[in-house]
């Protein structure tokens, strides 16, 4: 039986980890090859880079610290921020990641996750949806939360899995780094839309969110600010989902 | 008592760190205790132990390195080794700035009527108290120099003293589920293990750029005794860092008995927790104890309390008919919260407000009713330095 | 030293950086002649069974390879590297394989809750013993990806299975062959000592 996921979301500034809130304030939360180190000792089931800065100027630093990312990693991770082209997928790929996360792109040039499916396998791209509460409706965003756009959600999501995306990533701006829960009801209706695994991100703050994530459709719970501000690993983590019914993975130390 | 639901066996709640129960509601600690008095074959670990001693015997500057705080097992751990294999340690003290009276007093009794060489290293106080404020305003968990320190700062004097064996005591298969004795382990204490559930998750190259602010910087080296050291190093000078709880089973009743008799060692009370279930001296070692335990309660609904007893009625030494009254007395209010509050810099309503932002589900924290707790009589001894006015400025 | 075979398709450095990390001498090596001068061989990737195929005839790897196995030596091939090693794969047409394992490889049937690709964390039952084995817990998870599966026709050189709404062939071995559907180097502490088990193994069973 496949296990249930928890996912490490590690976003990426000049090579630097941090955490925000609402997609702003950002915090230094340390150094990305150490912390893939840690959590490669705490068996993280998966791991997700996301590059904020994501301009063309700093791709050079950002794939040097996939390649010291990867000398750690003894676990599948995912890369995402900035990508437009083949070429990026293919660079990242190279670089030692195992999927990529494509947001903007995938509204801006939908054929793109097309092609990248095509390319490398539908495992490797991963579609990441931007969404944000808005009169009662999901609205999509893209550029890290910065622009709005006319998209309907679940038209959206339906066209990614059409494309060929292997899971859907889909994060809250409203409940980023918040801590007080998923955005539940966008996640049902997203898991709902599609038969491709769902990552939900975006307000866990403890690990009873986890398990909700899970009840509300997600396959996998990812997260940030519950292991980087809170007294939490993901050993411990495992331990509460397994305790609330759902299958994890078992280790080898 | 609260409603947390609890193993049905030692009664630790669902809050307790890796905790799972299986079918008939017992914990993977019992069952990994379990496990321990029946099936591991402690001859053949013994044996394992001999020929780990035979293999580094006279292969540094001394034969092994031995982390000390002075407290019950690393007492046991260094009387076991010099009395029982005739070993010349290099004893190692991280000392984390909060050190009792009567542990001291123990410490010195220890290493003169042992005899051995001791290093005592304490870091940089003011540097201590950055990385106080800032792992528990991360982590609510003040003692990251203490977890960080103490586990790798052997390992330096390992190195510039070439001598690859360092004896770790209480393996943490007794207490977690992080390791267990389900698989005939031997616990390393390598970086492995370090990083997966000593240093909280956060690295010193972590911390350090973490602290490091335009406004308040830091000089990187100040960081260094909380560096776990590079593994090239480790391994150019052969090392074999492991808790001696993986040879020899570790049960510290027995064991406080021998020290007491052999050393002259002496526990104390500790806050909040009744004397009669640690006569054995658990945790006497630091003065801030009782703070850190009150957190956990805050986070979830237990403390040593129930730690202390869900050990001995694994070893068929209490019963939870006895423990569930003393669940009831948990949680009270410690007199070194007082303490930690003015290192910190910080009023109790904020520390209030962080710890409850990160309460373990389903534990609700009643804030309401507070009960203190009693001090120890060592109170006014304990170091006081009231930085709550300064931050205020 | 342990090889490892490049012949384009996928990336190597996940499983040298595996290797590197718990010490153990590796190359990535992708001149034909040079195979037998490795004390074992790793053929890891990812992609399509007959472009495989196709990139190891190409770069006359594939007598080498079969001779490397004739002789006895411990050759290991993981996801489509273990796939390579039936007689044939059918995956755009039909190919012949490398013949280390007898067996077909065929597409899994994409089922509602099942998905296909298979991605993920599952659990490796061990159903007979095997060297690389050794130390490694019942019932650990190994990280799969993968849309194809190895499909033998006796249960003979089958050495572990998963649970993906049928059962699949998670490794198989041969005399001094073994093959990993899962990845090893993505699957941490399980993973590692299984690579490591293979270093240290001599290719008798």
């Amino acid at each position: 039986m496949l296990k249930r996921r928890i996912i490490p979301v590690l976003l990426l500034k000049n090579g630097r980890m941090v955490k925000g809130k609402q997609f702003k304030d950002f915090r230094d939360t340390g150094d990305p090859v150490m912390a893939t180190r840690v959590y490669n000792a705490q068996a993280a089931d998966e791991l997700v880079f996301l590059d904020i800065q994501a301009s063309q100027e700093e791709r050079g630093t950002l794939i040097e610290t996939i390649e010291r990312v990867s000398t750690e990693a003894f676990m599948p991770f995912s890369v995402g921020g900035g990508i437009t082209s083949i070429q990026d997928i293919r660079d990242l790929l190279k670089a030692g990641a195992d999927k990529v996360v494509i947001t903007t792109a995938a509204v801006e040039n939908p054929d793109l996750i097309a092609q990248g499916a095509e390319a490398f396998g539908k495992q490797c791209i991963i579609a990441g949806i931007d969404a944000k509460l808005e009169d009662g409706g999901y609205r999509v965003y893209t550029h890290s939360g910065t622009v709005r756009t006319d998209l309907d959600l679940i038209a959206h999501v339906k066209n990614m899995t059409r494309l060929g995306a292997g899971e859907i990533f889909i994060n809250s701006i409203d409940r980023d780094g918040m801590m007080v829960g998923y955005d539940l009801p966008l996640i049902r209706m997203v898991s709902e839309a599609t038969d491709r695994p769902v990552i939900a991100m975006g307000g866990a703050g403890n690990f009873q969110h986890l398990v909700e994530a899970m009840e509300a459709g997600a396959h996998a719970a990812a997260c940030a600010s519950v292991f980087h501000f809170g007294d939490n690993n993901p050993p411990r983590a495992r331990a509460f989902v397994k305790n609330a019914g759902y299958p994890v993975k078992n280790i080898q130390r | 008592m609260n409603n947390l639901i609890r193993c049905k066996r030692c009664l630790l709640p669902e809050t307790y760190e890796t905790i799972e129960f299986d079918e008939n509601g017992i914990c993977n600690i019992c069952r990994s205790a379990k496990v321990k008095q029946d099936d591991v074959d402690w001859d053949k670990r013994k044996e394992l132990l001999d020929a780990l001693i035979v293999k580094y015997r006279d292969k540094g500057d001394y034969d092994c390195i031995v982390p000390f705080s002075g407290g019950k097992d690393s007492t046991f751990q260094l009387w076991y080794l010099m009395t029982q294999y005739k070993l010349k340690p290099l004893v190692v003290r991280f000392n984390h700035g909060f050190l009792r009276p009567t542990i001291q007093k123990n410490v010195e009794r220890t290493l003169k009527r042992l005899g051995a060489d001791f290093i005592d290293f304490t870091p940089n106080w003011h540097v201590v108290r950055r990385v106080m404020l800032e792992s528990f305003v991360r982590k609510t968990d003040f003692c990251w120099h203490c977890h960080s320190g103490i586990y790798s700062y052997p390992l330096q004097i390992a190195i510039k003293f070439n001598t690859p064996l360092i004896f770790w005591g209480e393996p943490l298969s007794e207490i977690s589920h992080y390791y267990d004795y389900l698989n005939d382990e031997i616990e390393w204490e390598d970086e492995t293990k370090f990083n997966m559930c000593r240093n909280l998750g956060i690295t010193a190259e972590d911390m350090y750029g973490m602290i490091n602010t335009p406004e308040n910087p830091i000089d990187k080296r100040d960081l260094k005794p909380y560096t776990y050291p590079p593994l090239k190093e480790l391994k150019r000078i052969g090392y074999c860092s492991v808790c001696l709880g993986s040879f020899v089973p570790w049960d510290y009743v027995p064991q406080g008995e021998i020290i007491r008799t052999e050393l002259g060692w002496e526990a104390d009370l500790l806050e909040g927790v009744p004397g009669e279930i640690n006569k054995h001296g658990e945790k006497i070692e630091c003065f801030l104890q009782g703070a850190r335990d009150y957190i956990k309660f805050m986070k979830r609904g237990y403390t040593r309390v129930s730690q202390i007893s869900a050990f001995h009625i694994r070893n068929d030494r209490f019963s939870a008919d006895k423990l569930i009254p003393l669940i009831e007395q948990e949680g009270k209010r410690p007199p070194s919260l007082d303490v930690l509050l003015e290192y910190l810099g910080m009023d109790e309503a904020e520390f209030n407000k962080i710890v409850k932002g990160m309460t373990i589900p389903p534990y609700q924290h009643d804030y309401d009713h507070l009960r203190p707790a009693e001090k120890t009589w060592d109170f006014d001894q304990w170091y006081r330095e009231d930085n709550r006015k300064k931050a205020a400025k | 030293m342990i090889g490892i075979i490049d012949y384009g398709m996928g990336n190597l450095r996940s499983v040298y950086n595996a290797l590197d990390y718990v010490g153990l001498d590796a190359e990535i090596v992708g001149d034909a002649e040079r195979l037998a001068d490795y004390d074992h061989l790793i053929l890891p990737g990812v992609g399509a069974f007959a472009l495989a195929m196709q990139n190891l005839h190409s770069k006359n790897l594939v007598t080498p390879i079969r001779e490397y196995i004739a002789a006895g030596k411990p050759f290991l091939g993981i996801c489509l590297g273990m796939q390579l090693l039936a007689s044939r794969g059918i995956e755009f047409g039909d190919s012949e394989g490398l013949n280390a394992v007898p067996g077909e490889v065929v597409p899994m049937d994409d089922l509602k809750e099942f998905p296909v690709p298979h991605v993920g964390w599952n659990n490796l039952e061990i159903v007979r013993n095997h060297p690389v084995y050794e130390g490694v817990k019942k019932d650990v998870d190994f990280y799969f990806v993968h849309s194809y599966h190895f499909q033998t026709p006796s249960d003979e050189w089958v050495i572990g299975t998963t649970d993906y709404g049928s059962r699949v062939v998670a490794a198989v071995a041969k005399g001094s062959v073994v093959g990993f559907q899962f990845h090893p180097e993505k699957s941490q502490a399980g993973g590692i000592a299984l690579l490591e088990n293979f270093a240290n193994w001599d290719g008798s069973c």
